[in-house]
């Protein structure tokens, strides 16, 4: 059926940044795209809120780490407005006594990182190089489409590139490989490292996102997952008016693509006929046709809430039933009427990423505290002041602080409500300790707990991965065996949010694979 | 009375006047009712034990489905010929009975079975299988649909995870009434006489999967032209209290015409003439198999399953659909072994070589000869086969070859 004189070709459902890619990439391609959004707005947790008026910061994520330079470069979203106000963001351990730890990205900024720490000099640069090598070897298959679970053939060809590819890279890749997968990083660096502050940041680095503390078995694989990341987006970058000038320039490559992007419009069904997707029907009765459905998100609600029971099997549902994501971390974001000085910092590393984890015993405790639903007492950090290199955040010399509070429990004991002032209370406590005096620059500030990003910008459980990043959670087997490949049991609809392969974090790349698969699957119709 | 058999509230002593105008309080109704430890019973009986153990002349027993049932009351010989000539009644009550209800209860059934329901109409039955979704069978069992919105599934094994599991985004409610739910079967060819004479009115006008409501000496009870005899025969389904003087009024006015109570060996013979597979025997529920060769799709155990064609989806449709034109690779099938005694059949040869199982023997009088439910390489179906048998004499055992031909069609006797 036409809405508004409109055939369309495919329609996806959910405007966050992965529906948009897929989007803009299938309106690329030629097809007559629409993006449905339930919100007023597109971007999901990739936008731009103002904290009070004057003061605009990125709302959820903050940071691009690892959005691949392609899907930037094919979706032209430079020419649609995209800027970069830093690159390489630099990421700095916070120390309380100033002896802070700019972990090092060239050979000058190395030299001074001998100098503060001889004796994990060379440690650091041989677990890096070990680290780069595995993420060299990964990053390529967070690129692609999984190969099928059910085909032995694919699956053969599958692992003996992944073997061949390993031995090219040295003989010890596939032995370091093997030994990492079920590693804890806290385990690995403890063996390796002096410094408590250096564990710390590697550790939260590799944490972070994760409920998981950093004696989780399988968290050294996810050090080398978030180094894959980055490697497809070459450099943790900000862009310039915040993560929502991300998703403006996606929508706006939607557009130029002759793709339709409707904001508060909500799907409530997804239309089955004889086996197949054929539709969807939006809030108010519409009904609106498509041979190709796509579903950005949660892959659970997708299924049970918008396709129904009765038109998937029983099989294909149980699988779905582990899947509920349950955030654990809060953001916070402060605005400020001066800089915050952080002591004995230099003075261009105040837009850096900076980390605060004192030690793998505070991540630990932390871990610990939210895992049975109460506060870290002291809560370790990622603070961002993204008004230092992008000035129009704020008024002049004024700036906003963005804060990712790390191990906080979804579930409190005793209810939020009670807690949130508390946890705001810890957190600027805490930044005191590093940057005296921060609480009275505090003009403003909101929090977002993870069920106030569930119900604020509609992301399942306030997770950002949208399901843990672990092996047995990742390729075909994610988020399900029977939906791995971006594919469902039911023909003529995919799954292109973070539920599916590679998972969460602002990547693009689950919608990106998932429009594969839909051109793959017929071309564009 | 010992501890165990001791009804937990009564007090014999304590007399209630209910004349009286000062009410008495009985003390016992405030008594906390000691919990029932899980290890209290271990024997479970079912609402006709109290009248099978009374026809019972052998004191065989045996378990079916954790229930006490007489393996023969009897004589096997002669509840056979009651089948075949006249009539049996059994106790059937340990099949496991599920209630399904609700908005949903339709939509929510089309999905479990493999078999289109659209066109089951209300006081009707049909046989339904239900598959995993890698095409495995789960289980089999009768459908019934009680009313526009209220099913009954009865089966030979326990399914309710599963069912509770599928039951997830329908408005359907799943209740496993096998414990207040009695059933009594009557078989053979003389059964609707029997009903006639306890006072069932019109049962000649019953279509076999038919059923309706009947008042039987002013109990409410529910026929079926049902069961697993493969003759005529009904199934009575009547609320646990009322089932053992139903089983009597059955008797008293069955007996005269040669109505007799018969045991679970008949049941077995029975079934196995007139070709039932039965789960847990000649099968593996796919959840019970430990590996997935040990289970078996429709295609493997019936000869035409009904897996619909016209549904877009149900549980192992979209298995069972790539499975549908390939052969299967075995089948289970009914071999006649001619041997004047009962032996004990193992395994089936062609050749030398072992290509199938046996999974159910018995020796049918009807037939005069030992025939098995066995599950044979489709390969080898079509040539010679024989049966292993062991023949006893005394105490001293004897391993014989008996030649085998796989019954074409189910016997009518």
């Amino acid at each position: 059926m036409k809405w508004g004189g409109v055939q369309y070709d495919a329609i996806v459902i959910g405007g966050g940044h992965n529906g948009l890619v897929a989007a803009a990439r299938l309106a690329s391609d030629g097809a007559r795209v629409l993006l449905a959004e339930a919100g007023s707005c597109v971007g999901g947790a990739a936008v731009t809120s103002e904290i009070t008026p004057g003061y605009s910061v990125s709302a959820v994520a903050h940071l691009l780490e690892g959005f691949p330079h392609r899907i930037e470069r094919k979706l032209k979203l430079h020419k649609h407005g995209l800027r970069y106000a830093a690159r390489d963001v630099a990421t700095v351990a916070l120390d309380r006594d100033g002896h802070h730890i700019l972990l090092p990205r060239t050979r000058k900024e190395f030299a001074a990182f001998r100098e503060l720490l001889p004796k994990d000099a060379g440690t650091y640069r041989e677990y890096v190089a070990r680290r780069r090598v595995l993420a060299e070897f990964v990053a390529p298959l967070l690129g692609e489409r999984p190969p099928a679970l059910n085909d032995p053939d694919a699956l053969k060809r599958f692992l003996r590139r992944s073997v061949w590819r390993a031995a090219l890279k040295g003989a010890s890749t596939m032995q370091n490989l093997l030994r990492v997968l079920p590693e804890a990083i806290g385990d690995r660096l403890d063996a390796e490292f002096e410094s408590p502050l250096l564990k710390g940041a590697l550790a939260f680095d590799a944490t972070l996102g994760g409920a998981e503390g950093p004696y989780a078995p399988g968290t050294s694989f996810r050090a080398i997952l978030r180094e894959a990341m980055r490697m497809q987006g070459q450099g943790a970058k900000l862009p310039v008016g915040g993560m929502g000038a991300l998703s403006g320039a996606l929508a706006a490559s939607v557009a130029a693509g002759g793709g339709d992007v409707r904001v508060n419009t909500r799907v409530v069904r997804i239309l089955v006929e004889e086996g197949r997707a054929v539709g969807v029907e939006l809030s108010g009765g519409v009904e609106v046709r498509a041979a190709r459905i796509l579903s950005a998100i949660a892959p659970r609600t997708t299924m049970l809430d918008l396709v129904g029971a009765r038109h998937v099997e029983t099989d294909d549902l149980r699988e779905l039933r582990h899947l509920v994501p349950r955030g654990a971390a809060a953001k916070i974001n402060l605005a400020l009427d001066r800089l915050p000085q952080f002591a004995s910092l230099a003075p261009e590393l105040h837009g850096a990423r900076l980390l605060i984890a004192p030690s793998l015993a505070e991540l630990d405790e932390a871990a610990n505290a939210a895992r049975s639903g109460a506060l870290p007492f002291e809560p370790v950090m990622e603070v961002l002041l993204p008004s230092v290199t992008d000035p129009l955040l704020a008024p002049e010399g004024q700036h906003v602080m963005s804060i990712i509070v790390h191990h906080v429990p979804h579930a409190m004991a005793g209810g939020w409500d009670a807690h949130r002032e508390a946890l705001v209370q810890r957190v600027v406590r805490m930044l005191g300790s590093y940057a005296p005096g921060i609480e009275d620059m505090m003009i403003a500030g909101e929090i977002l707990t993870p069920p106030d990003i569930e119900k604020k910008y509609g992301l399942a459980g306030g997770d950002w991965h949208q399901g843990d990043l672990r092996l047995d959670r990742l390729f075909a087997f994610r988020p399900a065996p029977a939906y791995g490949r971006c594919e469902t049991p039911l023909p003529g609809l995919w799954l292109c949010g973070a539920g599916s392969h590679p998972g969460g974090g602002i990547t693009g790349l689950p919608g990106w694979l998932a429009a594969d698969a839909v051109l793959a699957d017929g071309g564009s119709a | 009375m010992t501890p165990d058999t001791a009804p937990p509230n009564e007090h014999p002593d304590i007399e209630i006047d209910l004349g009286s105008e000062q009410a008495t309080v009985d003390p016992a109704l405030f008594e906390e009712v000691p919990a029932e430890p899980p290890f209290a019973r271990t024997v479970h009986t079912t609402p006709l034990h109290i009248v099978t153990s009374a026809e019972s002349r052998t004191n065989r027993w045996t378990d079916w489905n954790g229930y006490t049932v007489p393996e023969v009351l009897t004589d096997l010989g002669d509840e056979y010929r009651a089948l075949r000539g006249a009539a049996a009644l059994a106790d059937h009550s340990p099949l496991v009975k599920y209630r399904i209800f609700g908005r949903d209860a339709l939509d929510y059934l089309q999905r479990l079975v493999t078999r289109d329901l659209a066109a089951l109409e209300v006081d009707t039955a049909v046989h339904v299988v239900f598959c995993e979704g890698r095409g495995l069978v789960l289980g089999d069992g009768l459908l019934f649909r009680l009313g526009e919105e209220e099913y009954r599934l009865v089966t030979e094994e326990t399914h309710l995870a599963w069912m509770m599991d599928s039951g997830e985004g329908f408005r359907v409610g799943i209740a496993d009434v096998s414990a207040t739910l009695a059933l009594l079967s009557l078989q053979g060819p003389l059964s609707a006489l029997c009903l006639h004479e306890a006072g069932v009115a019109n049962i000649d006008g019953l279509a076999p999967f038919a059923a309706r409501w009947a008042d039987i000496a002013r109990m409410p009870v529910y026929v079926s032209r049902t069961g697993a005899s493969g003759d005529l025969g009904y199934e009575l389904w009547a609320d646990a209290e009322d089932a053992p003087h139903l089983w009597r009024h059955l008797m008293e006015k069955g007996a005269p015409h040669g109505l007799r109570a018969t045991g679970f060996a008949l049941r077995e013979l029975a079934r196995l003439e007139a070709g039932f597979p039965r789960a847990g025997k000649d099968y593996l529920s796919a959840l019970a198999a430990v590996a997935s060769a040990g289970a078996s799709t429709p295609f493997e155990l019936w000869r035409n399953p009904l897996v619909a064609s016209g549904k877009a989806v149900f549980n192992g449709g979209r298995a069972l659909r790539s499975l549908a034109p390939v052969p299967p690779r075995r089948r289970l099938v009914v071999l006649v072994a001619d041997a004047l005694e009962p032996v004990s059949l193992s395994s089936v040869l062609s050749g030398t070589r072992q290509v199938g199982t046996v999974t159910t023997s018995g020796f049918s009088p009807a037939l005069g000869a030992n025939i098995a439910f066995a599950m044979v390489e489709d390969e080898a179906a079509d040539g010679e086969l024989a049966l292993t048998a062991t023949l006893r004499e005394g105490l001293g055992a004897r391993e014989v070859v008996l030649r085998a031909r796989i019954l074409p069609a189910p016997l009518k006797p």
